[in-house]
């Protein structure tokens, strides 16, 4: 906890976001791009194809201007905003994994040098040398994938490495091989997408139909990436320890969310490859190129989002939060707190809890905020949430400060919602009002028709009962918080869970 | 719990230390190429200035300088990360906007160099305001960089300041702590960018001279402003003087100076390896006052050492190949 708090206005999920996507929808290009021109290059030098040789040359110049800008100072972004939203997390990593870094840093110079070379080789070097070149680009790009795939998949499956501690065994997790397979096949996707847009601007006029045979071409590489994937992420999937998949499909929305959303947009990539890439090569326009890269970069982007997502509580699994808390050094926190631990303070405390447990997924008002989720509680309630938070549907990581510092975060939070009872927030009464009631202080945990949903054992139990239930609702369980609602709200939710069981 | 530590250095520090240093010192090469050059080209005395060949020979390897500038700041900072996280996260946390706002700045200035290069010669305002905007965007970054790594050296301000701000848009307010030092930086490239123009032009007497103007300028500014940013060090000055930090300044000084003796009668090589020679010597002085700033609060030599040396020689055997392969493909395109 030596780390101060970056109080962004935008959240960190978003920032990270944001950075992350647009890197990996270049950098996997950078790889597949670098495949796609040098293996066309030997196909058309072989069948002397001059359109063919134009054609590469003028992407080659895209090729270079957006991978050795972009993706090469996104990738910066992304050390850059890693090291302001969870520094203790890249800690982790750089500590570990320097060496891997300083050797991807190799391929990397090697990946630069040798664009630079192909690049403004086409008319200077021969076309033996020019293909060896693009030959070393292309294996250097890979290798450098290679080397970042160890990194990025232990934050996932560190594998036996939580035991073990060997370096090696962290590189080859269970997830590495799956994961690599997949990022090639994005990468030779992406080729087909990016290759499939230059040719859509393509200027040259259409010669025994070159322009029509490009589309083929470049639909088909689009097509193999895509299909690559599909076993490739079953493999990745299974690969997943089942505790964590088992979780997610149970209480985790949104890595599951994004999976599904992720088949759509496969789906319609396919769709459009086969129809205007193979079927009706000619009608491939720069709108159906531009549709098929919006396709790809959200196909990417749910994965990225599913891997992100899947991965909580952890930051990097079983060993650090997502809020950076070292799962080592809980049982020092439990007993002495967090505040005690911090090496940057602000003389709020409950403040500084918040940044500490809370700010690396929520904002108070903005992304994923707590204000709504609480409004219309009360502080017993609130700290009744913190003290069980790990009960909570979503996975997230437990509070293991002190029973003062609950009480301190508690506190701070309410201080910031909207105090007013939930019939006037909402402007409800009755049955209503008592279904918000048990959404606000519920469903936290106990979701209708979905995550551990008990309304079943509640049904025709009858208004004593309804009564009794209520009031000892924190005898049922350690994390089952006390009902500290008003009278109002406890006839309402009486109300509400009388009509249980008539409705389908 | 018994998981594995992260607190440790996977290879001796001082190998870690050497490493940082002449990488570090290899990326002010590129990047001192870039910015002086930009400087030169906009205020060097050329007459016909983008008609000039050395003008257009640096106009079109800026992309190719501004890549090698990138490419070679990525393991002196990957190195300064590993060792000294706490305070330059800390830092750059502080400062989250400025620092973030550094990755869109270099995309413009990139892809302003792009234009530079792909531009007609005979449009030559356009290349004056791209060439503007290039250097406007070097200094910022330049400007941050000096900022946050002067305050990461300032454990007890971080704090201080963190009790007033958490929104990431302080910058370092010491300025008296790095101005002099960012102005020697600035110099330092003007002088580096003198040394380059005079190579690359030491066939054309005019281009030549603009060189050596800019060179021995450069050098006696930086020479002034390093002077003074060593006055602002007040108690420090004497700790680092104890340490023999003096004797690698002096030496580094004396190679900077006599390079220029070489420089004059064109002896390049020489006068080039005395250049980065004293370089390294003045990122070793500025390494050492990092040490000592810092002494109060970090010693990283208590950090644990438990070596990875597999990986350690992973890393060499591929770093030796990517200087083989790098020299191969060059040697290919100059052949060719």
């Amino acid at each position: 906890m030596h780390y101060p708090f970056w109080d962004s206005s935008i959240s960190y999920g978003l920032l990270m976001g944001c950075i992350a996507v647009l890197h990996v929808f270049i950098s996997h290009f950078a790889i597949g791009g670098g495949l796609y021109l040098v293996w066309q290059e030997t196909l058309a030098r072989k069948s002397g194809d001059q359109q063919g040789l134009d054609f590469l040359e003028r992407l080659s110049k895209f090729f270079v201007l957006l991978t050795l800008v972009m993706g090469a100072l996104s990738g910066v972004g992304i050390w850059f905003i890693i090291g302001l939203i969870n520094p203790a997390a890249t800690e982790v990593l750089i500590h570990n994994f320097v060496w891997f870094w300083a050797t991807e840093w190799t391929f990397f110079i090697i990946e630069i040098t040798a664009a630079i070379i192909y690049f403004y080789g086409w008319k200077t070097l021969s076309a033996k040398n020019h293909i060896i070149v693009g030959w070393i680009y292309f294996a250097s790009a890979w290798m450098s994938l290679f080397v970042i795939n160890g990194i990025i998949t232990f934050m996932l499956t560190p594998g036996d490495w939580l035991t073990t501690g060997n370096i090696w065994d962290a590189f080859f997790n269970p997830t590495f091989w799956p994961s690599l397979v997949f990022r090639t096949g994005m990468s030779v996707m992406l080729a087909g997408f990016y290759a499939l847009l230059i040719a859509s601007r393509y200027p040259a006029p259409d010669f025994d139909g070159f322009k029509e045979r490009l589309v083929r071409k470049n639909a088909l590489w689009g097509l193999t990436g895509l299909i690559l994937l599909v076993p490739s992420f079953v493999w990745y999937w299974k690969a997943i320890p089942t505790e964590i998949t088992t979780n997610a499909l149970a209480m985790m929305k949104i890595p599951i969310t994004s999976m599904h959303q992720g088949y759509w947009y496969a789906g319609a990539a396919a769709l459009l490859l086969i129809v205007f890439g193979l079927i009706l090569p000619r009608r491939c326009s720069t709108v159906v190129a531009v549709a098929l890269m919006i396709c790809g970069l959200m196909l990417f982007a749910k994965f990225e989002w599913f891997r992100e997502s899947i991965r909580k509580p952890y930051a990097i699994g079983g060993y650090m939060f997502a809020n950076a808390v070292e799962v080592a050094h809980t049982p020092t926190y439990q007993s002495e707190g967090y505040l005690k631990h911090m090496t940057f303070r602000t003389g709020d405390d409950g403040a500084d809890l918040f940044r500490r447990a809370c700010q690396s997924c929520h904002t108070m008002e903005g992304s994923r905020a707590l204000k709504p989720v609480f409004d219309g509680t009360d502080k017993e309630f609130i700290a009744a949430i913190i003290k069980g938070v790990e009960a909570l549907k979503g996975n997230m990581p437990p509070f293991y400060g002190t029973e003062e510092e609950a009480r301190l975060l508690a506190n701070y939070i309410y201080d910031k919602i909207d105090k007013r009872p939930l019939s006037e927030i909402y402007g409800l009464h009755g049955a209503p009002l008592g279904k918000k009631v048990f959404e606000v202080r519920c469903g936290k945990c106990h979701e209708m028709g979905g995550y551990n949903d008990k309304t079943a054992s509640l049904i025709a139990i009858g208004e004593t009962g309804y009564e009794e239930f209520i009031d000892t609702a924190d005898d049922y369980g350690e994390a089952m918080p006390a009902f500290t609602g008003d009278e109002a709200e406890k006839e309402a939710l009486i109300e509400f869970l009388k009509t249980l069981g008539h409705h389908p | 719990m018994n998981l594995p530590d992260y607190n440790f250095l996977s290879a001796p520090l001082p190998l870690i230390t050497l490493l940082h240093i002449f990488t570090f010192s290899l990326h002010l090469i590129a990047m001192n190429f870039m910015l002086g050059g930009v400087i030169i080209v906009l205020w060097g005395g050329f007459n016909n200035r983008w008609e000039d060949l050395t003008v257009q020979k640096f106009v079109k390897l800026f992309p190719t300088a501004m890549a090698a500038t990138i490419s070679l700041g990525i393991p002196p900072f990957l190195f300064l990360q590993l060792v000294y996280s706490k305070q330059v996260y800390a830092a750059a946390i502080m400062s989250g906007w400025f620092w973030l706002m550094i990755i869109p700045v270099l995309v413009v200035t990139y892809y302003c160099f792009y234009s530079v290069s792909f531009s007609q010669k005979t449009n030559k305002q356009y290349r004056r305001l791209l060439l503007w905007v290039v250097l406007l965007g070097l200094l910022y970054v330049s400007f941050i960089y000096s900022s946050i790594f002067s305050m990461a050296e300032r454990p007890a301000f971080m704090k201080s300041l963190y009790t007033l701000h958490q929104s990431g848009v302080m910058l370092n307010t010491n300025f008296g702590d790095y101005l002099f030092r960012w102005g020697h930086m600035v110099f330092g490239a003007i002088t580096i960018g003198g040394f380059f123009i005079g190579l690359v032009g030491r066939d054309n007497a005019q281009a030549f001279s603009v060189g050596k103007t800019f060179f021995l300028g450069g050098m006696i500014v930086t020479a002034l402003l390093g002077t003074l940013y060593l006055f602002t060090l007040n108690e420090y000055w004497a700790v680092l003087m104890r340490r023999g930090t003096l004797y690698f300044l002096s030496l580094g000084i004396i190679l900077s100076f006599s390079s220029l003796h070489f420089f004059f009668r064109k002896k390049f090589m020489i006068s080039g390896t005395m250049v980065f020679a004293s370089l390294i010597t003045m990122v070793t002085t500025r390494h050492s006052l990092r040490l000592v700033r810092l002494a109060e609060d970090f010693d990283p030599s208590l950090i644990k050492i438990d070596p990875q040396w597999s990986i350690v020689f992973f890393f060499l055997f591929f770093f030796v190949l990517a200087i083989a392969l790098i020299g191969y493909m060059l040697r290919l395109y100059f052949n060719d």
